[in-house]
């Protein structure tokens, strides 16, 4: 079966010049970063409306609050961990705080994203360092043109946006102009309720996948898209839960503070369930192919339906 | 030539928010009173005279805006907004109260009249730079004012944003360093390093002036100079005493952050015009 692919970083370009197209308050704000996401036809249409502000995230960030203060909506996009870490402090103290509306788009999520970069350039965190910070919402779109969707769906919300992408290799998950609704599930398979598989982004086709190998072990599994983070769809995850009772959590993130997490929380608050979490299991990735990491680091088709055939097996 | 009645204006404003910083944070119990009364008579001069505003439309799309990078220094700055008109005066003695409009640190969207969320410090300059680089895109004609300390100058993020200024020759954009030569824990010199603070500025692209913060003909002749140029942010350091106006707190750094007992608030307003 031929793959393919649809850059989550032309997704963002696109988005943001369909804006642009628009309104005249939009801003791209890049840390060095344009050619990054290949930027330059947006710079070539309003050169007046790039700020570059140099490799400086913080500056990046307090200068697009200082912009979005001024009445301006900026898009600030760059490596993921370079914002949420390096910046962190700007992005809560001086956009979300006051309410400000930046939207960042973090590039190179995940070991996926970051691949044989290694490390420093795989960030495995952005989503728990967000999540604790109030106002921000968190969107984690799955491939190219759900990332343009995310892009146009995030200019009226109110205070600060955080749109996850990749390094502009993802696949094709969702056929051109599906709709990318912000703080609902979306149910992608629904095969059984024997066990709810959790995902969102670059792995959803793993997960899709492994459904097929479970319906042969005559497990029927359910596969529900959390794209949005925040403000999380309690509602939507805990009828899911309620059906099966049993859950997989499967996110190219650190399990702690991400995808897992949250679904964790709805599961002791909610909705008691069995819950396994798959992901980085609270240790770094390497360099490498992003598929090759992705089933080393225990998201591989297998991995995900072994660890969904135990939990069903156990309760059997 | 800058009249005398302008200049004795804005000393009778400055002696007001002395009085101000003295009573809120004695009433209120907290603060920072000397690093508020250095930077006095900037915000005096900007608020009373610089400043192109209209409390009574504190949205005003083309005004100017100001920048407190200093945070700390805010009970100044309150006191500035209430007696320009945003808030009634006897507001200012709610200063870090539970369900105050004035939080510790400045926080744009509770107080009328405040541009800019500040406290960490460091960050003032890129906020400002912003907010000027913004007024460009929208073609808005507005000028924007920042005023850091220097103890904040040994955040690197100043120099991202001093270097991003520079590049931009964002020349609608004056920072003035409000060099009391005191920080939390000692002399600027002794813990930060940070002189000279003029090469710094200028090697980063800015013109720069260096004045007499405390003398408001000086103040209003440096931002008129720095109006005129074209090309360049402006950079104006402005020499001050840490604790100007009371003169038992000069000299003595404890007062970065320190509530007046009864007797040292008898004192210190009875320098500010005596008790009334």
């Amino acid at each position: 079966m031929s793959v393919e692919f649809v850059s989550t970083r032309i997704g963002f370009r696109e988005g943001l010049i369909q804006l642009a197209e628009k309104r005249d308050d939009i801003v791209f704000v890049s840390t060095d970063s344009l050619k990054v996401v290949k930027g330059e036809p947006f710079l070539e249409r309003w050169p007046e409306r790039v700020v570059e502000v140099g490799i400086a995230e913080q500056n990046g960030v307090a200068i697009s609050a200082g912009m979005a203060a001024a009445g301006l909506k900026p898009y600030l996009c760059t490596y993921a961990g370079f914002l949420t870490m390096r910046a962190c402090e700007q992005m809560r103290t001086f956009v979300a705080y006051p309410r400000q509306q930046v939207r960042f788009v973090g590039v190179n999520a995940g070991i996926f994203g970051g691949n044989r970069e290694g490390v420093s350039h795989q960030f495995i965190e952005d989503i728990g360092i967000l999540r604790t910070i109030p106002g921000f919402t968190i969107l984690c779109p799955a491939d190219g043109d759900q990332v343009r969707q995310a892009v146009l769906a995030s200019v009226d919300i109110e205070g600060p946006v955080y749109i996850r992408i990749g390094s502009g290799k993802e696949e094709r998950v969702f056929p051109d102009d599906s709709p990318f609704e912000i703080g609902k599930i979306r149910i992608l398979e629904e095969r059984g309720n024997d066990v709810a598989l959790f995902c969102h982004g670059f792995v959803t086709n793993r997960v899709r996948a492994a459904t097929a190998a479970l319906a042969e072990k005559g497990i029927g599994a359910t596969v529900v898209e959390v794209a949005t983070l925040k403000p999380l769809d309690v509602e939507g995850i805990s009828a899911v839960l309620a059906k099966t009772g049993r859950a997989v959590t499967i996110e190219d993130h650190t399990i702690i503070g991400g995808l897992g997490s949250a679904i964790a929380e709805v599961i002791a608050e909610d909705c008691p369930a069995k819950l396994v979490r798959l992901g980085l299991q609270d240790r770094y990735g390497e360099s490498g192919f992003p598929d090759e990491l992705l089933d080393a680091y225990g998201m591989s088709v297998e991995s995900i339906a072994d660890a969904a055939a135990r939990l069903v097996v156990e309760a059997r | 030539m800058i009249s005398r009645e302008r200049i004795a204006q804005l000393e009778e404003r400055a002696r007001q928010i002395r009085r101000d910083i003295v009573e809120m944070v004695y009433r209120t119990k907290d603060g920072h009173p000397s690093p508020s009364l250095s930077a006095t008579d900037l915000i005096a001069a900007l608020y009373f005279d610089i400043l192109k505003i209209d409390p009574a439309n504190p949205e005003w799309e083309a005004r100017d805006r100001f920048v407190l990078s200093k945070g700390h220094a805010c009970p100044a700055l309150y006191s500035a907004l209430a007696r320009r008109g945003y808030f009634p005066p006897e507001e200012l003695m709610t200063l870090r109260f539970m369900h105050s409009h004035l939080q510790g640190h400045p926080y744009a969207p509770k107080t009328t009249g405040l541009d800019a969320t500040t406290g960490s410090l460091g960050n003032g300059l890129s906020v400002g730079l912003g907010m000027a680089l913004a007024s460009r895109i929208r073609k808005l004609d507005y000028r924007v004012y920042v005023i850091t300390g220097d103890g904040e100058l040994g955040e690197g993020l100043i120099w991202e944003g001093a270097m991003a200024a520079g590049h931009q020759k964002a020349s609608n954009l004056t920072v003035f360093v409000d060099n009391n030569n005191y920080q939390s824990g000692g002399t600027v010199g002794e813990i930060t390093g940070v002189y000279p603070i003029d090469e710094k500025f200028r090697a980063f692209g800015w013109h720069v002036q260096t004045i007499d913060g405390h003398d408001f003909a000086q103040i209003l002749e440096a931002v008129e100079t720095a109006k005129q140029v074209a090309d360049r942010p402006q950079a104006i350091i402005a020499k001050t005493i840490k604790g100007k106006g009371v003169s038992f707190m000069i000299g003595d750094n404890s007062w970065h952050k320190r509530v007046y007992t009864d007797k040292e608030y008898e004192m210190a307003m009875h320098e500010l015009g005596g008790l009334r």
